[in-house]
């Protein structure tokens, strides 16, 4: 073999060029991953704590909540009290073997008077993960007999917002096999009248499609301009591929009530934007919603 | 807190590296996005599974060897790779090796086997040593050299046809 080939060849490869993108997807992608590993792993670790020891409070609560009127008055004053509907983590599944790995966490609701409501979200969490949980040994299972590969899954929960009244709830599950995929879903629960408030239960009729569509559709265009490295696959936008432009969101669509009572609508990986710009959300101004919605006791 | 440093290092660690590994990913999938895609998937696997990494001082092969599976698991969810079997893997014989007379080293490259292409790449490019390369590709060293040669011989007879 001539050396001079290789040093060639070897040119053409060094001069493969680099994006200018490339710093901005492998910050945002440690930067997420920071979210989503190191964050969290705190939460959960808390959150193990406080299962433990509210499991106790409660119990002495119940006691004495019971046997002394008095206990209970005073206690209504208290502020932790009115929190008492909590977020715990229920079930975990791991798999731990060499290049197979699953870290599966379902979380538990917990401290809703309306248990139907209770038990129906930690029933759907339980079904969830335990499907996940059997999907991923049947492929870890069919891998094996396939000379074995990389194989990973984790899902967990974050707590999106917890006030006095909303309680918002995101699943993930970040799938390592191939190109990881990440998917998002959320509850979010009125804590006062324990109700499960679903997108459409929040306005008065479906025009909330079109017109929280189009103001996604506008913020996308908006920050592609101040910042071309943020890429939507929508009209306004120049397109390189022929992937279908984001037209409208579904009635059902992925969202949250943030802190701040604002909506935020979210997306999957790969469903409005490439993935290198992962799960995208938007916070629908007020404003343009105030018209239709049924009250503003959720949305401000 | 170990696990804390560790994931600094292998941070710091892809900063820095971030082109040798976009241009690792851009030989296999040949497209900006995928590439740029297959790095960032490769930055959320290692990230979430600190765990696999058992000796530190490996950050360099261990994060080689996940962009090249991711890259591979790409290629082979857009079905552009036509799968071949085990042997021929192997052997690393190509099929028709003088039907092309005017073939030049670089098409000779692209027409090899992804296993003995990384090979190459990782040797002659990312100047890697024989002992990391099977790390990374998780092969026996052996396994490399026979295929380095065997890959070494196909290009050669590619050339001179």
């Amino acid at each position: 073999m001539n050396g001079n080939n290789f040093e060639q060849l070897k040119k053409e490869y060094m001069d493969i060029p680099i994006p200018e993108e490339l710093d901005f997807v492998v910050k945002k992608a440690l930067q997420d991953s920071n979210i989503y590993s190191k964050k969290k792993r705190k939460q959960y670790y808390k959150s193990g704590i406080t299962a433990a020891s509210m499991a106790a409070a409660l119990m002495a609560f119940t006691l004495l909540i019971n046997t002394s009127p008095v206990f209970a008055e005073t206690l209504s004053a208290v502020p932790i009290v009115k929190n008492l509907v909590k977020v715990l983590t229920f079930r975990e599944y791991t798999v731990k073997e060499d290049t197979y790995n699953a870290e599966i966490k379902a979380p538990s609701i917990d401290g809703l008077n309306n248990k139907t409501l209770e038990n129906t979200l930690n029933d759907k969490y339980i079904e969830e993960n335990k499907k996940l949980y059997e999907e991923f040994l049947a492929d870890m299972e069919s891998l094996k007999e396939n000379n074995g590969g990389q194989l990973g899954i984790k899902s967990g929960y974050v707590v999106k917002t917890d006030t006095d009244t909303i309680l918002s709830i995101g699943r993930y599950v970040v799938n390592t096999v191939g190109s990881s995929s990440t998917i998002f879903k959320y509850d979010t629960i009125d804590k006062k009248n324990e109700v499960l408030i679903t997108l459409p239960s929040l306005f008065k009729d479906e025009s909330y499609v079109d017109i929280i569509s189009e103001n996604i559709k506008k913020q996308m265009v908006e920050q592609h301009k101040a910042n071309n490295k943020k890429f939507y696959w929508v009209s306004g936008i120049d397109q390189k591929t022929s992937i279908k432009p984001f037209e409208k969101i579904l009635k059902g669509q992925n969202f949250y009530i943030n802190a701040e009572n604002k909506l935020v609508i979210s997306f999957d990986k790969y469903e409005v934007a490439p993935g290198y710009m992962g799960i995208v959300e938007f916070t629908i101004p007020t404003e343009i919603i105030s018209n239709i919605l049924v009250s503003t006791e959720y949305i401000k | 807190m170990k696990k804390d440093s560790l994931v600094k290092q292998i941070a710091d660690y892809v900063i820095i590296h971030k082109e040798s590994y976009y241009r690792l990913a851009y030989s296999y999938v040949k497209n900006v996005d995928d590439a740029l895609d297959v790095v960032q998937d490769s930055i959320y696997k290692a990230l979430s599974s600190v765990d696999s990494l058992k000796d530190p001082s490996h950050i360099k092969t261990w994060f080689y060897r996940i962009v090249i599976n991711t890259s591979l698991d790409l290629l082979r969810k857009q079905k552009k790779v036509v799968s071949v079997d085990e042997e021929t893997l192997i052997s690393c014989h190509i099929k028709v090796v003088d039907k092309y007379a005017d073939i030049d080293l670089h098409n000779a490259l692209e027409s090899l086997p992804e296993n003995c292409r990384s090979i190459i790449i990782l040797r002659y490019f990312e100047d890697m040593k024989l002992e990391e390369i099977a790390e990374v590709l998780n092969e026996n060293i052996s396994t490399v050299k026979s295929r380095l040669y065997k890959s070494l011989e196909v290009l050669q007879i590619k050339m001179e046809a």
